[in-house]
């Protein structure tokens, strides 16, 4: 499909706002907003019959942080604006952090597609975007990260969030979340990703989150928010191997599928609401975050057994590992922070503050170095981009996005001469 | 180069550079059994040495095979062919990997990809080359096959060609066939109807019935049902599918017919006026015939050609004025009458009154109202570029110039849909994209129009969204995004909305989509996509529904081409005998310059018997909302502007064509006043005491006075 086609056919810029809009209710939640657009150059966006390609968006780079260290690469990402249907691509380096470009995603300019996910394939080659809305199922689509191009798209199930890639880049598995219908089991879907074709829908359970591959490329892991599982998936034969219940005082590896669904094997009400989870380096431990009690678990992949409990801020969403073992980073979603976790001693580090609120995805560049943060914000005002320093656990850079930044992800690094 | 052969079961591949691919000649397969056995296309072939199938420590096994092998492969043979599948049976498909000289190449990567409906699963890595295909929906699929090749050392997957496949229903049990329509008379000629029947009991969706005759010089009969009755004499005509037979005995009378007279219910007509053609088919002694088939015809025409329809039931309908020949004919014998159309004369001026432009952020519906302190407003929501968390309230009471009063700000990234209570006292504005992803629906307290206030929320099973609601006296209709279900909510105390019921079609089932809904008179009209048009009594008295107890009265469903397939209805509207729905359509091989679809007008005088009778679609253009009025559409059309169209009188045929189009108003901007300038996006219409005011989404609020003509409109 050429993305010439795909309809859209807005083309404007955002001005300051007219003073003739602002009415008395409205005063003071502006301040932030008109703040906002003053301090953003206009934005372009394509014209309907010109081609597909998004014009380049220039945005003022926040320099580093003065007495920062120097980056010794350069660093881009990608990163979903879910209620602007625009995936950014950011790019992080000596002079700071900015907003190089966007790609249009989506189809219903009318209605917000609504991109959640982000992941980059493994050679770097494409980003998968999840589509959250549909009629009503949602989609997969794929772009080539070199132009922004897309290539293909597939449909999935309802309200695809997460996308986790094995490591040779031939599967995705995309949980189809379904926050927001009926709380009967989701399910999650098996891409062949060469050829954007589902393969398998795994039925796993209400509200699966969270998609992540093990190094090994043999095993998925995914949560379900609705009834405090964590799914272990077996990437060979595209079915669960193991469900462990995660409420707090009951966790076990269940008997299987049939257990879970049964009286007791769930949780009528989620205490744990487990919303993202990830493997060690090494592959011998898996951390889940236990969004609704503000905790971190760490299993024992080989057992599932739980083996320690890190405290976080309010509401854990996101999580990542650093390379080299030696951090944990959690978002918490409900104070606009992040914890970084020092792995071997259990510490919390430090609790960074983000730059603006619903802080929702984490990556940490592949020399351990930085981790970059997306914050969602509120309401008309647009979200943003922090990078911390993992030496002094500071934000030494952030830009600016659109509405809703969620899913990030490290497309690629550069070194520098 | 790749040598490029045909034969009927191979698939062959052109030149294998990204850009070109080969399809396979097209064709229907045969309505037979599937044969999984083995195949005729199959013949044996010399193993070439090629990588074994997979690589050592492959990470993953659903895609094995050698990329080297792949390059050689010149044909593929698919096994079985043609590929039949019964419905809740499983067939295995394997490929047969050809090289250039027809050495069988094992180890070779490649795909096919999966159509909606069909599943296929990959069982490469227990049987080579080969997938395993279920029968889970009936229907014929095309399904394309991919190979490998390596590009500036990646892998690029090429769509090479693809093979057929059929998903049988479940067995024939009968076919039903319907009563002849008309007399089996000598000279007639009139279609027949069969369907086949499941052993499920339900409508067979792949077979396709054959018909027969056993005497043609009696009659004869087409494939597919046109029955020729030739002359007098008995004869039986089959019907049949899958070697089940249903059987009509005819005995064809002579033709009786001795005269036909034809009357036209009025003779001087405007464009768009419908005619109704009275035809009295008469035998012996002035027998009157009634069970005689009549065609007719437009048999003479002066003017423009091709300016008029006449449809099967006698409805005569011009589009163009001109002097219009119609001829009804009926057993050899015809009359004709002489229709004059005149041009319908109902453009009027439009004129821009005022505006409210919103230049900062787009806008999206809107609705107009008498405050209770007597002074006119207009509200109109936000959407989602530039960030829409607020509701503008306009003072219009002078339209000339509205005044932005206030605007309400909530936690949203969309403010979809804004309505007013009958009495002016509340309304309802819908939230999406809320940072707490608890959307759901706010009520704002019109105690002070110009500056309404937040009276209360409701979020419990409303967090996916709102996309739209209507509010039917103190009961709201809120259009869920999550379930897909019309969510019932009582306001008898605005300030403590409370969920009462709610109805969806299909219950339990996921592939639905819910967008709008629109109630009058105790009936609720539901946009349900690509379920079509619901009809839902909510206290009409019809099926003994309420206002919180909805009851089922109807549905249609209908498709429109562009030049896909789409259901996707949008919204709803009734006035009079008619409902007219709208599509909403982007993304289409149609969509160069936007969104397209068009106003279905769908007959609801026979309210369980929904049925569309005429269209209004302005040429590469979408429609949005509308609203009717004292005989007249108002069209939101997304790029095309406000339409405003006659609709009084019977409707039929092609609105738009007929020269019923009244006024057009483009909702342009200009740079700075508008989000997007030089592009109008008109979203929602609604007229107000001799105006009309329209949302645009990407200049904001427009007001716009059709002005009188000095030619009166039709009574």
């Amino acid at each position: 499909m050429d993305r010439s086609a795909l309809g859209r056919i807005f083309v404007f810029s955002i001005v300051a706002a007219g003073a003739g809009l602002l009415g008395a209710n409205e005063a003071a939640a502006l301040t932030s907003e008109r703040s906002a657009i003053a301090a953003s150059a206009p934005l372009a966006y394509p014209a309907a019959g010109l081609p597909a390609r998004a014009a380049s968006v220039s945005a003022a780079p926040d320099t580093l942080k003065p007495g920062a260290r120097l980056p010794t690469a350069r660093y881009w990402l990608f990163v979903a604006n879910e209620s602007s249907d625009l995936v950014s691509r950011v790019r992080f380096g000596p002079e700071g952090a900015a907003l190089e470009d966007d790609i249009e995603v989506g189809i219903m300019p009318a209605d917000l597609d609504g991109a959640h996910g982000v992941s980059v394939s493994p050679d770097g080659r494409h980003v998968y975007v999840s589509l959250a809305h549909g009629t009503p199922f949602g989609k997969l689509w794929s772009y080539r990260t070199a132009d922004g191009v897309l290539t293909d798209s597939v449909t999935v199930g309802l309200f695809p969030a997460t996308i986790g890639i094995t490591p040779d880049g031939s599967l995705g598995f995309v949980v189809n979340f379904n926050l927001h219908g009926n709380p009967v089991p989701s399910s999650v879907s098996a891409v062949f990703l060469p050829e954007m074709v589902e393969v398998a829908r795994i039925e796993t359970c209400i509200k699966p989150h969270g998609s992540r591959v093990n190094h090994a490329g043999t095993l998925h892991y995914s949560v379900c928010a609705g009834d405090d599982h964590l799914v272990e998936i077996s990437v060979e034969r595209l079915e669960i191997s193991r469900i462990v219940k995660l409420t707090p005082g009951s966790e076990r590896v269940l008997a299987g599928p049939g257990e879970a669904a049964a009286p007791g094997g769930g949780a009528d009400t989620p205490v744990c609401g487990p919303s993202w989870v990830v493997p060690s380096f090494d592959d011998r431990r898996v951390y889940v975050t236990c969004n609704r009690n503000g905790q971190v678990l760490e299993l024992d992949a080989a057992t599932l057994s739980v083996t320690r409990r890190f405290r976080t801020g309010k509401g854990p969403y996101n999580l990542a590992v650093s390379s080299d073992g030696r951090l944990l980073l959690a978002t918490n979603k409900g104070d606009q922070s992040v914890s970084v976790f020092d792995l071997a001693s259990g510490e919390e580090l430090a609790r960074v503050p983000t730059t603006r609120p619903i802080t929702h995805g984490v990556v940490v560049s592949p020399d351990n170095r930085y981790a970059f943060v997306s914050n969602e914000a509120v309401g008309a005002t647009r979200g943003t981009v922090d990078v911390i320093d993992l030496d002094s656990l500071e934000i030494v850079a952030s830009t600016e996005l659109h509405h809703q930044p969620g899913g990030i992800d490290l497309w690629r690094s550069e070194p520098l001469p | 180069m790749r040598t490029l052969t045909m034969t009927t079961f191979a698939i062959l591949l052109a030149a294998c550079s990204a850009s070109t691919s080969q399809e396979p000649p097209a064709g229907a397969l045969p309505d037979r059994p599937a044969d999984t056995s083995s195949s005729a296309a199959e013949a044996p072939v010399p193993e070439a040495t090629g990588t074994p199938d997979g690589r050592p420590g492959d990470p993953n096994p659903h895609i094995p095979g050698d990329m080297a092998a792949s390059a050689r492969v010149a044909e593929i043979r698919i096994s079985p062919s043609p590929v039949v599948i019964a419905r809740g049976e499983q067939t295995l498909v394997q490929g047969v990997l050809l090289d250039g000289s027809g050495t069988r190449v094992a180890g070779a990567r490649w795909a096919v990809l999966v159509p909606n409906g069909l599943e296929v699963e990959s069982i490469k890595d227990s049987v080579p080359d080969a997938y395993l295909f279920s029968g889970a929906r009936p229907g014929r699929y095309e399904v394309p096959v991919s190979l490998p090749r390596v590009v500036g050392g990646a892998i690029e997957w090429n769509r090479i060609a693809s093979f057929p496949v059929l998903v049988k229903d479940w067995p024939v049990a009968r076919i039903d066939l319907e009563p002849m329509p008309y007399g089996a008379y000598a000279g007639s000629v009139f279609g027949l109807e069969a369907r086949a029947i499941t052993t499920r009991g339900t409508v067979h969706e792949t077979a396709e019935v054959e018909w027969s005759s056993s005497d043609p010089e009696v009659v004869s009969v087409t494939r597919d049902g046109i029955a020729t009755f030739r002359t007098s004499g008995d004869a039986v005509l089959t019907a049949s599918a899958e070697g089940i037979d249903g059987s009509l005995a005819v005995r064809v009378q002579p033709n009786p017919v001795r005269s036909v007279e034809l009357e036209a219910s009025r003779s001087e007509v405007r464009t768009g006026d419908v005619v109704h053609l009275r035809t009295m088919v008469s035998g012996d002694a002035n027998r009157r015939l009634t069970d005689v088939r009549v065609d007719y015809s437009i048999s003479m025409v002066q003017g423009t050609p091709d300016g008029a329809e006449i449809f099967e039931d006698g409805t005569f309908v011009a589009n163009a004025p001109g002097i219009y020949g119609v001829m009804a004919t009926a057993g050899g014998r015809s009359a004709t009458v002489i229709l004059r159309a005149a041009p319908r004369d109902v453009r009027r001026p439009a004129r821009l009154v005022g505006r409210g432009p919103v230049a900062h952020v787009t806008t999206s519906d809107l609705w107009v109202f008498e405050g209770r302190d007597g002074r006119d407003y207009a509200y109109t929501g936000t959407h989602a570029q530039g960030g829409g968390e607020r509701m503008y309230a306009w003072d219009v009471t002078d339209p000339a110039s509205p005044v932005l009063t206030d605007s309400v700000v909530v936690d949203a990234r969309v403010v979809n849909d804004v309505k007013v209570s009958d009495d002016a006292r509340w309304a309802v504005i819908t939230r999406e994209g809320a940072s707490s992803r608890r959307n759901g629906i706010i009520v704002l307290d019109l105690a002070d129009p110009a500056h309404p206030s937040v009276l209360a929320e409701l979020t419990d099973s409303l967090t996916a969204g709102i996309h739209n609601v209507w509010i039917n006296g103190d009961v709201v209709y809120a259009v869920n995004d999550g379930t897909s279900a019309m969510h019932i909510i009582d306001l008898a105390n605005p300030a403590k909305p409370a969920h009462i019921g709610r109805w969806e079609v299909r219950p339990g089932e996921q592939d639905k989509t819910l967008h709008d809904v629109w109630a009058r008179d105790g009936l609720a009209y539901l946009s349900y996509w690509d379920d079509g048009l619901i009809v839902l009594d909510v206290g009409a008295g019809l099926k003994g529904g309420t206002p919180r107890g909805p009851v089922f009265v109807s549905q249609y469903r209908y498709r429109t081409y562009q030049p896909e397939e789409y259901g996707n209805t949008h919204t709803a509207y009734r006035y009079g005998d008619y409902v007219f729905t709208g599509d909403e359509i982007f993304g289409c091989g149609d969509c160069v310059n936007g969104p397209r679809g068009y106003i279905h007008v769908i007959d609801v005088s026979d309210i369980e018997n929904p049925m569309q009778v005429a269209r209004y679609e302005v040429p590469e253009a979408g429609a949005h909302n509308i609203w009717v009025e004292d005989g007249l559409l108002y069209i939101a059309y997304y790029q095309g502007g406000l339409r405003v169209v006659d609709v009084s009188g019977e409707l039929r045929g092609d609105l738009y064509r007929q020269g019923r189009e009244v006024a057009w108003f483009q909702s342009t901007g200009s740079e700075g006043d508008a989000i997007v300038p030089n592009s109008p996006l008109a979203w929602g219409p609604q007229p107000h005491k001799g105006n009309v005011f329209v949302s645009d989404m990407n200049s904001g609020l427009w007001v716009v006075r059709i002005e009188p003509q000095t030619a009166p409109l039709a009574p």
